[in-house]
């Protein structure tokens, strides 16, 4: 297998030449519709940006690390598998091509890690994460992004799952609101792998965060939810696509999105059923809630499907608060900004909710409610 | 304790009170009876204080002091209840920290000392036996999966919790099986007191075998039509609001 993978190197040097000969996504293409990266941001800025600093807080107990900026003497796991899964889009290929650095994770066959690991990205550039679960292994991890992410910040993650492994990814990124950041996550997973991600996302003065996941084999399951507090200029834009490779795969995503100001939260989910893959479950729901009136989101649900007997399952709901719900309340005592804030935090409940792990669970609430004064900002 | 002068409002720009006029003194129990489209609901929120309800003349005067101007949460805070018809569903919020979050506002507002969890549970689990609101509805999303039953019982419980000074009573008799009724009227008799006046508001007279008042108004077309004790009620099941409609008291 790996005499036929070219090296990291050679790798690398095909990112590059083909970042340069796409140049920057804008928004003729379909999935950088609402998110016009070259509208603010030129080639010759990615390939200068250098790469962002990772820093490990907590590395539980049988989980590897390895520093891809080290040695060139990278193990197996790692050849095998850096800038080599899922596809080759652009921003992907810039990290590939332009990150000196970056952290490789791997738990390996059987281990179940319960305590989560703790990553943190800073400053600004690109940087790749590399993440491999072996065979019926299982991690918790959560990646913070800080505030400081300079022009850009630009992050390649690739996961790997083996058979029956289990990822559950927390991704909380702080508002950013002069950066413009950018996070693909490329995930393959093996019969009966369960990935689950959450995110949460602040704004940026462009965010995007894309998914592209493959339910290789049957069993496989992925289940994404995130939410967006989004207050000011900012945006948040998360996209995904996750691909029924096999029979009896399921996923489900939740995403709830509140903006205020001008802010701009954007969501679109494609989901691709591939021939064979009968049998197949996926649901998706995305919901906007609006403060006032400069604010914008756009969710566009995407299916298609190839293959019989499949269940899917999406919707998506732009509002505003609502009017009978805030009399209640105020009614019973409580007063409006109180009231309102309640209501967000109702609405947003659901999506947190999906965060398993009660410590980071109640580390997302606190990030939130400190974003929500700014994300409820009405203007008219 | 309340009392309404000549009051005319709108909805959505169109007059749908034309000039009541009703005093309910403390201690008082009074009726509120009118046919569909008589201005019943619409008094209960502009009583509350429903943004939307526009009064266009009249006064409304609330132990003296001017109703009108207040928001809904400071009306709450001086002792005004309204046990509503549809009570909204939250979901994400439960039933319990509904409870304690709208408690402790109205402690807040009035400079008391706020209340801690446990003591906020302690005091709710007291009232909610009665009204067979059990543990696992607290626990639930405010409102949600409740049957209109459950709806209703909740409202008189957060009537028990808050004891108000003024509680007005939007339907709560409507949807409910005689059973169910019972309770819930048990409920607010419990709550009678010599410092409290209530308004209920009801369609039809069966409630008022259970809640005896002490004044019946009838309401038509957004006007007080006919007044009297609580035999009226029974004159009016007779009769029909017909009747009443035609002549203005």
């Amino acid at each position: 297998m790996s005499a036929a993978l070219p090296s990291i190197e050679a790798r690398r040097s095909e990112a590059l030449d083909n970042f340069r000969t796409r140049g920057m996504p804008h928004r003729r293409f379909e999935h950088w519709r609402y998110s016009d990266l070259r509208a603010i941001l030129d080639a010759g800025q990615v390939a200068q940006s250098g790469t962002a600093k990772w820093r490990v807080e907590s590395l539980p107990q049988g989980v590897e690390l390895v520093d891809l900026a080290g040695p060139a003497d990278a193990p197996e796991w790692v050849i095998q598998n850096l800038g080599a899964v899922g596809q080759r889009p652009t921003m992907k290929e810039a990290s590939l091509a332009f990150a000196d650095g970056g952290a490789a994770l791997r738990v390996s066959r059987g281990r179940k890690i319960a305590e989560p690991a703790l990553l943190q990205i800073s400053g600004s550039g690109n940087v790749r994460l590399l993440l491999v679960l072996e065979d019926d292994a299982s991690l918790t991890l959560m990646e913070t992004h800080d505030a400081d992410a300079g022009l850009l910040r630009n992050v390649g993650v690739e996961v790997v799952l083996g058979r029956g492994a289990a990822l559950s990814h927390i991704r909380l990124a702080a508002s950013s609101p002069k950066s413009i950041t950018v996070e693909h996550i490329a995930v393959t997973e093996a019969g009966n792998a369960r990935y689950r991600a959450h995110f949460v996302n602040l704004g940026s003065k462009l965010s995007r965060t894309e998914l592209h996941i493959v339910l290789q084999e049957d069993g496989a399951e992925a289940h994404l939810s995130g939410v967006s507090a989004l207050g000011g200029e900012t945006h948040a834009d998360v996209t995904t696509h996750i691909e029924h490779a096999a029979g009896g795969t399921r996923s489900t995503q939740l995403f709830k999105n509140v903006a205020g100001g001008h802010a701009r939260a954007v969501y679109q989910g494609k989901i691709t059923v591939r021939e064979g893959a009968n049998g197949s479950d996926s649901r998706q729901t995305a919901k906007a809630l609006l403060m006032g009136l400069r604010a914008e989101a756009d969710l566009k649900p995407e299916l298609i499907i190839f293959a019989d007997d499949v269940k899917c399952a999406h919707g998506a709901a732009v509002g505003d608060l609502d009017q009978e719900s805030l009399f209640y309340l105020r009614s019973r005592g409580i007063p409006e900004k109180e009231a309102r804030r309640l209501l967000v935090r109702a609405f947003l409940e659901e999506a947190v909710a999906e965060i398993e792990d009660e410590a980071l669970r109640a580390k997302a609430w606190h990030e939130v409610e400190r974003a929500l004064p700014h994300a409820m900002v009405a203007l008219q | 304790m309340l009392e309404i002068k000549n009051l005319h409002a709108t909805v959505g720009g169109k007059e749908i009170l034309k000039g009541l006029t009703l005093n309910v003194g403390v201690g008082e129990v009074h009726a509120l009876m009118g046919p569909n489209g008589s201005g019943k609901s619409t008094l209960s929120y502009v009583l509350a204080g429903r943004e939307g309800y526009e009064i266009t003349q009249g006064s409304v005067t609330y132990r003296g002091a001017d109703l009108t101007t207040m928001p809904p949460e400071e009306r709450a805070a001086k002792g005004i209840f309204l046990a509503m018809q549809y009570p909204v569903e939250i979901p994400g919020v439960t039933t319990v920290t509904f409870l304690k979050t709208a408690l402790n506002a109205q402690r807040r507002a009035r400079g008391e000392s706020e209340l801690d969890a446990m003591n906020v549970l302690k005091l709710v689990r007291q009232k909610a036996a009665a009204l067979q609101v059990t543990e696992e509805m607290l626990k639930r999303a405010l409102n949600v999966g409740f049957s209109g039953g459950e709806k209703k019982r909740l409202e008189i419980l957060q009537m028990a919790l808050f004891e108000p000074a003024l509680a007005i009573l939007d339907e709560t008799d409507s949807g409910l099986d005689i059973d169910a009724l019972k309770l819930v009227a048990d409920g607010v008799n419990a709550l009678r007191a010599p410092d409290r006046a209530m308004l209920v508001i009801t369609h039809y007279q069966r409630l008022l075998n259970f809640i005896v008042p002490d004044r019946v108004h009838v309401l038509a077309d957004g006007r007080v039509v006919a007044e009297g004790g609580k035999e009226l009620a029974l004159e009016l099941e007779a009769k029909g609001y017909a009747h009443f409609a035609k002549e203005p008291a």
